[in-house]
C-alpha cells in the first residue's frame, strides 16, 4: 500500500515538474509567461491553504490577510529599506507566521466557524489601516516595487522569475507531502474524522489546528510577495476580501484533499480568469467567479484533483490487497507502566446538565492490576463519568486521581498521555485512515518528530514510522486483525470494528483501559472472544475499567463492581456480592 | 462633551445600527435552523434598496416599488436555498458556507448590472423634511427606519416566542438534530426563514436606501457588520445579535465622529478581534473549551 501510494505521488512529481518546465517553452510569450507567474505566486499560498481547510478543517475566510503582511514587507522592504528581495520574502513570511501563531493560539481552542471569523477581522483590520497611513501610501499603496531577485542577483527576465516562483510551489508541495505522510498527516486526518477520538489518543487537537494555521499563513505570505514583485506595486486594496474568497475557491475547485489540489486550483483559478478578462465584458470576471464558485462545490466537493485521482485509481485498477506483515514472532504488547501505577481514584464527583444531576457525590476507586466493571440502569450516568475522567467534560465537583496525579482538570489528550486508553460505547474510528493508520494513531504519544522534522523528512523521522508501524501491526495482531491492516474499517463488520478500537488504545501502551460497552452489539461468540480478550490485556499489566450492561460478561471479568443508579453510587463489592445486593436488584428490574 | 454631537452621532449610528441588527437576525435564524452561515444575507439589504429605487425610477408608486423589492429579497432567498443549499445539504459545512460567498458575488455583480455602478436614490416616504430628536437633527426618513425596524423586530421575537413555527425554529436551533428526529421538517422550515430574513432585509434595504442611497456594494459592509452583530450573540441568541448589530452602528459612529471617519471599520473590525481573542484566550479555558463552540 505505502508502495503504490509512493509510486502515485512520484508520478505525480514527474509530472508536475515536466508541465511546469515545458510550459514556459511552449507558451513563450511574454504575458502567458506573466499568467504562469500569476498562477504560481498564488499556488504558493494555496498549497498551505490545503493544509488548513482539507487537513485541519479550518475554514479562514481572511487567509489573504497574510498575503497583504508579506506583499506589505516585501514592497516596503525592497523599495524603502534597500532590502534584499528574498530576505524580505523571508521576514514577511516569518512575520506573518508570528502574527497567525499569535491569534491562533488563543482562538483555536474553540469549536466552529471561529477562525473563519478572526482570520476576516483580521484581512479587514489591515485593510482599514493600511488604506490611511502616509507611509504605506494611503489607498494608492507602494509603486515601484523591483524585480524579485535572490541573494542580490536580480532577474530580469520574466522567464528566471517564472521558474523561481514555481520552485516556492514546487518546496511548499514537497513540504505539503512530508506533513501528509507523517504522524502529523495523520494526526490531521485523525482529527478532521472525530476531534473526541483524536484526543482521546493523546493527540493534541489544538496544537495541531495552531500548526497548519502556521504554516499556511507562511506560505500564503510567501505568494503576497511573489504576487508584489510581479504586479510591481503594492496596495491595500489587491487582496481583499474578493481575493480571499478566490483563494477558498481555488483551492476547492482543485481538491481539498490533495496537495496537488493547491496548486492546480491556483492554476485552473487563473486561467479561467485570464479567459474572462480576455472576453472584456466588464463585471463578467466577479459573476463567472462567483457562479464558478457555487458550481465546483456543488458539483465537485472533492475538486479537480478528486478526479484526476479517481481516474488513476479506475485506470490502474483496485489496489492490491496489503501485503500482511508477513512472518512474524508471538505478540509483543506490553503494558508501560509498572502495575501500581494504573489506579484510579474518584471522590466526590459531580456534574449537572441544567437541573439534572447526572453525576452525583460518585466516589470510588479501581485498583491498579484489576478489573473493574461501572455498571446501571440506563441514564444511570455511566458514560458521563469516563467523560469527566477522561476529560471531555468539566467537573461541577470532586476529584479524580490517577497514579498519584490529580486529573480532575486535565485535557483529553494530556490524560491519555499519562497512560489512559479509552474505547466508545457509539464507535469512533476515524473513518479517513486504514485500519493499521488508525493503530498507529494511538501510538501517538510514543512519538516524537515535531513539525519542523517532519516537514523536512529526517531520516529519523523514516525510523520512527516503522517502528510505529510495526507496534501497530503488533497491537492488530494481538486483537487478531492483522489481515485487515490495510482495509478502511467501515469495510469491515462491526464487531471487527470493536477489536480495531480497542487494538488502537492498546497501541496507547496504557496503564489503565476505560472501555464503554465493548460487547454492545456484539453476538454470543463475539462477546465470549471479548472476555477473553479483556482477561488478556489485564495480564499484560493494564488496569481495566468497565462500562458494560452484559452482566454475564461483567461476572466473568470483574474482580470488583461498581453499580450507578440515578447518578449516585449505591453499591460496590466482589460481582457475587453485588449480584445479591437488594438496592441493585431493585434498580434493575425496578420498582 | 457637547451632548448634542453626541446625540447627533449617536442616533446617525443607532439608524445603521438598526438595518446591522435585522442582519444579524437573520444570520442567526438561517443558522439555527440549517446550520449555515448565509453570508448572501447583506446583499438582501442590497437588493431591497436597488430593487425599490429601479422600480420607483420606473415609476411605481412608492410602496409598490418597496414591496416588489421586497418580493424580490424573499424570492431570491428562496432561490438561493433551493438551488445552492438544498443540493449540497450532506456536504462538509464549510463548503455549504463558501457557496453562499459565491450567491454573494453573483447577487453582488448582478446588480451592478441590472441597475449600474452610480449609487441610485430612493424617495423617503414623508417628505425631505428634519425632525430634532434630544438636540440631534434627523431626516424624517429615520424615524420610518426606527419604526420600521421595531417592528419587525417585535414581529419576529412573536413569531420565535409565541407561535409553533417559532418554537420549531428555537428547537432547531437548541439541537437541530434532535429537532428533527421530533418531527419537525427543518426543510420547509428553512425555506421559509430564508424568504422571511431575505424579503425582512430588503425591506431594512428599501427604508434605509433614501437615507444612505442604494449601492450595489452597500451588502458587504451590511452583511460583515451584521454577521460581527450575530457573533456577538454568539450565533444562538437573536436577542443579543439584534443587541450587538445595534451597538456595532453607534460604536462605529461615535469612533468615526471623535476620531476620524476613516477609522470607522477599524474599530468594528478591530473590537471583533479583540473580542474573539478575549473569549478563546482569557474567558474559555481549559476543559470548558472543548464544550464551546462558536455556532
Amino acid at each position: 500500500m505505502g508502495q503504490v501510494l509512493r509510486g502515485q505521488q512520484g508520478a505525480a512529481m514527474a509530472a508536475f515538474v515536466a508541465i511546469v518546465a515545458a510550459y514556459p517553452l511552449i507558451f513563450s510569450n511574454a504575458y502567458l509567461i506573466g499568467v504562469g507567474i500569476a498562477a504560481g505566486a498564488m499556488a504558493a499560498g494555496t498549497v498551505g491553504f490545503v493544509l488548513l481547510i482539507g487537513y485541519a478543517h479550518q475554514l479562514a475566510l481572511g487567509q489573504a490577510a497574510f498575503c497583504i503582511v508579506g506583499g506589505y514587507v516585501s514592497a516596503l522592504a525592497t523599495t524603502r529599506w534597500g532590502w534584499d528581495p528574498l530576505v524580505a520574502l523571508i521576514a514577511g513570511a516569518l512575520l506573518a507566521m508570528l502574527l497567525a501563531y499569535a491569534i491562533g493560539k488563543p482562538i483555536l481552542k474553540l469549536r466552529g466557524f471561529i477562525l473563519a471569523m478572526a482570520s476576516l477581522a483580521l484581512q479587514l483590520l489591515l485593510i482599514a489601516v493600511l488604506q490611511e497611513q502616509e507611509y504605506t501610501g494611503k489607498a494608492l499603496g507602494i509603486p515601484g516595487v523591483p524585480k524579485f531577485g535572490v541573494f542580490g542577483i536580480r532577474l530580469d527576465s520574466d522567464l528566471a522569475f517564472y521558474y523561481v516562483t514555481w520552485a516556492f510551489v514546487l518546496a511548499a508541495i514537497v513540504v505539503g507531502l512530508n506533513i501528509n505522510a507523517s504522524r502529523v498527516g495523520r494526526a490531521l486526518k485523525a482529527i478532521a474524522s472525530s476531534e473526541m477520538a483524536a484526543s482521546s489518543v493523546g493527540i493534541d487537537v489544538t496544537r495541531h489546528k495552531v500548526q497548519m494555521f502556521v504554516i499556511s499563513a507562511g506560505m500564503a505570505s510567501i505568494s503576497g510577495s511573489l504576487t508584489v514583485h510581479y504586479l510591481r506595486v503594492m496596495g491595500p486594496h489587491i487582496f481583499d476580501f474578493a481575493y480571499s474568497l478566490n483563494i477558498v475557491t481555488a483551492v476547492i475547485a482543485g481538491g481539498l484533499m490533495s496537495i496537488w489540489g493547491g496548486a492546480l486550483g491556483a492554476s485552473i483559478f487563473i486561467a479561467i480568469r485570464e479567459i474572462v478578462r480576455n472576453a472584456g465584458i466588464p463585471y463578467l470576471e466577479s459573476i463567472v467567479m462567483g457562479v464558478l464558485t457555487c458550481f465546483v462545490l456543488i458539483a465537485f466537493p472533492r475538486g479537480f484533483a478528486g478526479l484526476v485521482a479517481g481516474a488513476a485509481r479506475r485506470l490502474a485498477g483496485a489496489p492490491a490487497a496489503s501485503a500482511a506483515a508477513g512472518a512474524s514472532p508471538a505478540p509483543r504488547v506490553e503494558a508501560e507502566a509498572a502495575p501500581a501505577a494504573g489506579a484510579l481514584t474518584l471522590s466526590g464527583v459531580s456534574k449537572s446538565f441544567g437541573n439534572l444531576r447526572a453525576v452525583s457525590d460518585v466516589g470510588f476507586a479501581a485498583p491498579a492490576g484489576a478489573i473493574t466493571a461501572l455498571i446501571g440502569p440506563n441514564g444511570a450516568g455511566k458514560t458521563t463519568l469516563f467523560n469527566l475522567v477522561c476529560g471531555f467534560q468539566p467537573l461541577d465537583g470532586g476529584a479524580v486521581a490517577f497514579a498519584g496525579h490529580d486529573i480532575g482538570t486535565l485535557l483529553p489528550n494530556e490524560i491519555a498521555a499519562l497512560g489512559i486508553g479509552r474505547t466508545f460505547q457509539n464507535l469512533q474510528l476515524f473513518g479517513n485512515l486504514t485500519v493499521l493508520e488508525n493503530v498507529m494513531c494511538g501510538a501517538h504519544r510514543h512519538t516524537a518528530a515535531g513539525i519542523l522534522e517532519v516537514s523536512a523528512r529526517l531520516p529519523s523521522v523514516g525510523r520512527e514510522e516503522a517502528a510505529t508501524r510495526a507496534r501497530a501491526l503488533d497491537c492488530l495482531r494481538f486483537v487478531g486483525l492483522e489481515a485487515a491492516a490495510g482495509r478502511y474499517p467501515s469495510e469491515l463488520p462491526f464487531g471487527h470494528q470493536r477489536l480495531v478500537e480497542i487494538a488502537r488504545a492498546l497501541a496507547l501502551k496504557p496503564a489503565l483501559l476505560l472501555m464503554d460497552e465493548p460487547a454492545s452489539g456484539l453476538n454470543d461468540t463475539e462477546t465470549e472472544r471479548l472476555a477473553d480478550l479483556i482477561l488478556a490485556i489485564n495480564r499484560l499489566g493494564v488496569t481495566i475499567l468497565l462500562i458494560e450492561h452484559d452482566i454475564r460478561l461483567v461476572m466473568g471479568v470483574a474482580d470488583h463492581v461498581v453499580v450507578l443508579h440515578h447518578g449516585e453510587k449505591i453499591a460496590e463489592g466482589p460481582p457475587a456480592e453485588v449480584r445479591r445486593d437488594p438496592q441493585v436488584v431493585s434498580a434493575y428490574l425496578g420498582q | 462633551m457637547d451632548f448634542a454631537t453626541f446625540s447627533q452621532f449617536a442616533l446617525s449610528g443607532l439608524t445603521t445600527g438598526c438595518i446591522y441588527a435585522l442582519v444579524a437576525l437573520g444570520f442567526v435564524l438561517c443558522m439555527n435552523v440549517s446550520g449555515v452561515i448565509n453570508f448572501a444575507q447583506g446583499e438582501y439589504v442590497m437588493i431591497g434598496g436597488v430593487g425599490a429605487a429601479l422600480l420607483a425610477a420606473y415609476g411605481l408608486p412608492l410602496p409598490v416599488a418597496i414591496a416588489g423589492a421586497v418580493a424580490a429579497g424573499a424570492i431570491l432567498a428562496v432561490a438561493q436555498e433551493r438551488l445552492t443549499l438544498a443540493p449540497v445539504r450532506a456536504a462538509p459545512l464549510f463548503i455549504q458556507v463558501t457557496i453562499t460567498l459565491g450567491v454573494a458575488a453573483i447577487l453582488r455583480m448582478g446588480a451592478v448590472v441590472v441597475g449600474g455602478r452610480d449609487p441610485l436614490t430612493v424617495p423617503p416616504l414623508t417628505g425631505d423634511g428634519v425632525e430634532e430628536i434630544l438636540q440631534a437633527v434627523v431626516p424624517t426618513q429615520t424615524l420610518w427606519v426606527w419604526g420600521m425596524t421595531a417592528l419587525l423586530l417585535a414581529a419576529s421575537f412573536w413569531l420565535l416566542m409565541r407561535t409553533d413555527l417559532g418554537r420549531a425554529i428555537r428547537a432547531c436551533s437548541i439541537n437541530l438534530h434532535a429537532a428533527r428526529l421530533m418531527g419537525i421538517e427543518a426543510e420547509r422550515l428553512t425555506l421559509v426563514v430564508f424568504a422571511l430574513s431575505g424579503g425582512t432585509a430588503a425591506l431594512a434595504g428599501a427604508i434605509v436606501a433614501p437615507i444612505t442611497q442604494a449601492n450595489w456594494l452597500a451588502g458587504l459592509e451590511f452583511g460583515l457588520k451584521g454577521f460581527i452583530g450575530a457573533i456577538f450573540g454568539n450565533f444562538r441568541s437573536p436577542g443579543l445579535a439584534v443587541a450587538g448589530g445595534l451597538a456595532i452602528g453607534v460604536v462605529e459612529s461615535l469612533a468615526a465622529g471623535y476620531v476620524s471617519s476613516a477609522y470607522k471599520d477599524v474599530v468594528a473590525y478591530g473590537a471583533l478581534l479583540i473580542y474573539l481573542l478575549l473569549r478563546g484566550g482569557v474567558f474559555v479555558t481549559g476543559r470548558a473549551a472543548l464544550a464551546q463552540s462558536s455556532h
